[in-house]
């Protein structure tokens, strides 16, 4: 019995051993599956996975474009800013936080207060400051306090000019004038970075990378002549200061290329204060806002006296009158119905009257327009009848965007209502029609271009980040013959020598305009005593180079008319503008 | 006298077999194999120290990289600071505190063959 169970023994653990080692080739044999499954069947799908955990993907942003004046002096860049940013969970004393870093931010402390007292992880405290302020911050030291890099857009001329320019939102978009217009151009194309990082975030060297890198906007070439604009701009602060106008507005335009020189206003504003510009803002109510109107383009306005340039070019043009035609028995007021003058709304049912009271005269064509005779201008025009003045009001571009590159251009108006019998009247000195003290520029431009009307434009050219430059085409068309063109300019000449624009002359140069005094209706639909007064003219009259437009709008009563309020400022910037550009005085000695 | 004796015949024993001498165990050459070695050893050397390098240089690379971005960045700084100091509106409030002014009277000369002259003739002054 006991060689029974001593013969038993060796058969169970030969058992066991055999067991163990079934065991072991079933373990080998499961870890050799997976490993085949592993290494051969799903390797392409896991090395996959793993590639993804380590790749990482950045959208490059493109730098935006700069706008150069004509000069090459900068008008708008791009430039690394750090933006600050907090994990309120990780600040521990936010009032204290507060504090001390929204003085450096000049952030009030409170509303920072709210943000590091909110509940979520992350919160801006001021997007896109200077980097030395964001060093100053993180120099403080505070726990959950960081700062990120981020592009903002800087002015470096201010509100110099920001008319022409324009400006982005805080996100790079552009908002207003040719950051608007040209948005596309200077956005540049958005590149794609893809690389493999390690656990702590770094780039591994050797790693997969793909690059496709962002390609810049392209830059802008403008026609502005930045001093010149400077110069522009503080005549018109200076003209509201003499004049307690409510607005000025100035364009300066190149008669040959149709290219805006200058393009200022006041008030003016600052376009790196993007928070608080609003377009419907008065700063009389509420004196942290600004203003970014820009009337020249976009505004529109009864252009009064200074549109008889176009009446009378037509009537010369079309042979009705030449400039030595008399005119007998002009009066100073006109009925264009019964008894219209005795109605309390004389103006707008058929009543005119000239600015001034004068004894009733036989005038020439040339008298009635440098006495700026609006009853002599109707009769004018009465010899042309409705449709031919209309046709060349649209011929001289009023009535239609001149197709500037500037956001949201006014195409202005021609208010001819149906049955309304003394519009054309109206029309002919310059009311019933709306315009914008650009349109009027382009059309005084075009007398001075022998009667070539050409289109606006602020952008010369764009150059690419190769360095391939596009030039804009010009855009012209013949609105009346070299002679009658001639003509005006002689008739403009003699305005600014004897007539209502004497306060336009520059010395060594002979110019030539036309004042314009318009009333301004009011709210009930009446016109009121309030006017804008304008002036629009040219120089040097042996070849004109330069076209001003001046509108001063609501001056006081003393300076109401065009010739005291528009007319000096017209002077200062046309001198300026001569002299920029090195144009040789024409005025004979003496 | 002894008489000479035959010469004793070598007893053969039973079992008994004649071995050649041993040769001389011929040892392995070490040489060959220890440069074989020796070169794989350099060989992994230099390719650990060929892989360090090339880490190294992209590091270097990047680190360039990242010094031509600050580089550019801070041109950018320097170009804004140029442009913000030219700005007409700067520049003009300066020039009149030391007294400059725009010269309100304005001629032209006219450089003729007799010598020059005061004149406002556009034919002249582009002479």
């Amino acid at each position: 019995m006991a060689a029974t169970k001593a013969a038993a023994k060796p058969d169970r653990s030969r058992v066991r051993v055999a067991a163990i080692g079934l065991g072991l080739v079933l373990a080998l044999l499961g870890l050799g599956f997976r490993l085949f499954q592993v290494q051969v069947v799903q390797a392409e799908e896991l090395a996959g996975q793993g590639l993804d955990q380590r790749l990482v993907t950045r959208d490059l942003a493109p730098q935006r474009g700069k706008i150069y004046d004509r000069n090459g002096e900068l008008l708008a860049m791009t430039v690394e800013a750090q933006s600050i940013w907090a994990n309120p969970d990780q600040v521990e004393e936010p009032l204290w936080v507060a504090q001390q870093i929204g003085g450096l931010l000049g952030v009030d402390s409170q509303e920072l207060l709210t943000r590091l007292e909110s509940d979520r992880d992350f919160v801006y405290l001021k997007r896109q400051v200077e980097p030395g302020v964001a060093e100053e911050i993180l120099g403080l030291g505070v726990r959950g306090i960081y700062t990120h890099p981020e592009a903002t857009r800087i002015y470096p001329a201010g509100s110099v000019a920001a008319h022409v320019t324009g400006f982005v939102d805080i996100d790079g978009n552009g908002q207003e004038g040719l950051e608007y217009i040209y948005d596309e151009s200077l956005r540049g194309v958005p590149g794609k970075a893809v690389f493999e990082r390690d656990l702590e975030g770094r780039i591994i060297p050797q790693g997969m990378t793909d690059i496709m890198p962002a390609v810049p906007g392209a830059d802008l070439n403008t026609t502005i002549d930045l001093p010149l604009q400077y110069q522009t701009q503080q005549a018109c602060l200076s003209a509201l200061e003499r004049t307690s106008a409510e607005s000025c507005w100035v364009v300066v335009l190149d008669v040959e290329t149709g290219g805006i020189l200058a393009m200022s206003g006041a008030p003016v504003f600052d376009p790196q204060m993007r928070q608080t510009l609003d377009a419907n803002c008065d700063p009389a109510e509420d004196p942290t806002c600004h203003a970014f109107k820009n009337f020249i383009v976009r505004g529109v306005y009864e252009p009064g006296s200074t549109q008889k340039l176009i009446t009378v070019a037509a009537a010369l043009e079309e042979g009705e009158v030449k400039t030595g035609t008399v005119f007998s028995q002009v009066a100073d007021i006109l009925e264009l119905r019964p008894d219209a003058c005795r109605s309390a709304d004389d103006e707008l049912f058929g009543c005119y009257q000239d600015f001034e009271e004068h004894e009733t005269a036989n005038m020439t064509v040339a008298e009635i327009f440098t006495r700026s005779s609006n009853v002599g201008t109707i009769l004018i025009a009465d010899t042309l009848g409705q449709d031919r003045l209309v046709s060349y009001i649209e011929r001289f571009g009023l009535g239609s965007q001149t197709g500037v590159d500037y956001s949201v251009e006014a195409p202005g108006m021609l208010n001819f209502e149906a049955g309304c019998e003394t519009c054309w009247a109206s029309a002919a000195i310059g009311y019933s029609v709306a315009a914008t003290p650009l349109q009027m520029a382009a059309a005084y431009a075009a007398i001075g271009n022998d009667g070539v009307w050409t289109a606006p434009h602020i952008v010369a050219s764009t150059t690419d980040v190769d360095g391939n430059e596009e030039v804009a085409g010009l855009e012209t068309r013949k609105v009346v013959s070299e002679e009658t063109a001639v003509l005006m300019q002689q008739l403009l000449a003699n305005v600014v020598d004897e007539g209502t624009g004497q306060a336009a002359t520059v010395e060594g140069y002979r110019v030539g305009g036309k004042t314009g005094t318009a009333n301004k209706l009011g709210e009930d639909g009446r016109y009121t005593e309030v006017t804008r007064a304008s002036f629009v003219g040219m120089a040097p009259m042996s070849d004109p180079k330069v076209v001003v437009a001046v509108l001063i709008d609501a001056p006081s009563y003393r300076y109401r008319t065009g010739g005291a309020a528009a007319a000096p400022v017209f002077a200062q910037v046309m001198e300026q503008a001569l002299h920029r550009l090195g144009v040789s005085p024409d005025a004979p000695v003496g | 006298m002894t008489a000479a004796r035959p010469l004793r015949q070598p007893a053969s024993r039973q079992g008994l077999r004649v071995l050649r001498g041993r040769q001389a165990k011929l040892r392995p050459a070490l040489a060959p194999w220890m440069i074989m070695v020796l070169i794989g050893v350099a060989a992994f050397l230099g390719l650990g120290f060929a892989r360090t390098s090339l880490d190294k240089s992209a590091f270097e690379l990047d680190r360039l990289n990242r010094a031509i971005t600050e580089q550019e960045a801070m041109n950018e700084q320097l170009r804004l600071e140029i442009a913000r100091m030219e700005n007409p509106a700067r520049i003009a409030p300066l020039a009149e505190e030391l007294g400059l002014v725009i010269p309100q009277d304005t001629r032209q000369l006219l450089v003729d063959l007799g010598g020059p002259a005061l004149v406002s003739n556009d034919e002249g002054a582009r002479q």
